[in-house]
């Protein structure tokens, strides 16, 4: 189960989400995100509340990315733990999304 | 919409002489069963992290080599690692080629033919009914390589497929899979079920290089 906030800082939209980013959590994630995205030029998930992350809500979130690629909008990813720090490097997610230590704003 | 496996099967069928085709006989046996799992992962019955496998629901897909895996792993609570799982299915050595060929032939994608080789020998032929369909999986995949934009979840999961099946030089000149071989390793990792099945091929022709029995 996630939860999910957003608000608006400068010209970013956040959006924080928090809580176990599981399989039955992955299209509550990739809505939220993808909803994001087409409103918004600039989106960063602000993922420092996630405890856990499994494959179909990785699969979520490289969708919201691909989203945003296609609208030619900025997606961004910050405040990952340890461990979903380390699912992102282990997949190479990080390799394709762009990826920082803090919110940008 | 075909299946992950359908499409991988379809993709390993000469367009010209209807015969099946792979450069990597070993692995493919793998890679089908990976495919049967991206096809559990796709229609939400199954999650992965990077090691665990878990099932998310147990009500039946529609189809027939879906819903047996399905029901095999909702029986088996003692395999948990997705490695295990490769290795279970793999061992039961259920013909995913013939059901996904099976399959295609019902959707009028393909032909069966049937012929002999000297008098004796059972020639089996899959001549493509409707060319479309193999097609579009190769420009989907083809594209997906060869661009630099993110893919689609579907595409990710084909381009890990063919290449463990050795299948992506009929789609790719070598020239071209030479310089996008970083692109392919890329997209192949992204998913654990690659990943581990990677793993399992790899073992295997190691196994099959060194001549020594393939311990289970």
């Amino acid at each position: 189960m996630i939860q999910v906030n957003e608000e608006t800082r400068g010209d970013w939209r956040i959006v924080t989400v928090a809580g176990r980013a599981d399989g039955e959590a992955a299209d509550a994630l990739e809505a939220a995100l993808r909803s994001a995205v087409e409103a918004n030029a600039r989106v960063v998930a602000d993922f420092s509340g996630l405890t856990y992350i499994s494959s179909a809500s990785l699969r979520s979130v490289l969708q919201a990315a691909r989203a945003a690629q296609t609208r030619g909008s900025e997606f961004a990813i910050c405040g990952l733990n340890q461990f979903v720090k380390e699912v992102f490097e282990t997949t190479g997610l990080h390799r394709l999304l762009r990826i920082y230590g803090e919110l940008p704003c | 919409m075909l299946t992950m496996l359908e499409e991988v099967v379809l993709l390993a069928v000469d367009e010209n002489s209807g015969a099946l085709r792979s450069t990597r006989p070993y692995g493919t046996a793998y890679a089908l069963v990976g495919a049967v799992f991206f096809d559990l992962a796709l229609a939400r019955k199954i999650d992965t992290d990077t090691e665990r496998i878990q099932i998310l629901d147990r009500n039946p897909t529609g189809s027939t080599t879906l819903d047996r895996v399905l029901a095999a792993m909702a029986q088996r609570g003692d395999i948990t690692s997705v490695r295990q799982w490769i290795e279970e299915i793999f061992s039961r050595r259920d013909d995913l080629e013939g059901e996904a060929l099976a399959s295609l032939i019902r959707q009028g994608i393909l032909r069966h033919e049937k012929s002999k080789r000297l008098w004796i020998i059972d020639v089996e032929r899959f001549p493509m009914a409707d060319n479309r369909p193999q097609r579009d999986v190769r420009v989907r995949l083809a594209e997906t390589i060869l661009s630099d934009t993110i893919p689609e979840t579907r595409d990710i999961m084909l381009v890990s497929l063919a290449d463990s099946c050795g299948l992506l030089g009929y789609v790719l000149s070598s020239e071209q899979i030479a310089r996008r071989r970083e692109r392919i390793e890329l997209l192949s990792n992204l998913e654990t079920i690659s990943r581990k099945v990677a793993v399992a091929i790899g073992d295997l022709e190691d196994s099959v290089r060194q001549g020594l029995p393939r311990m289970m």
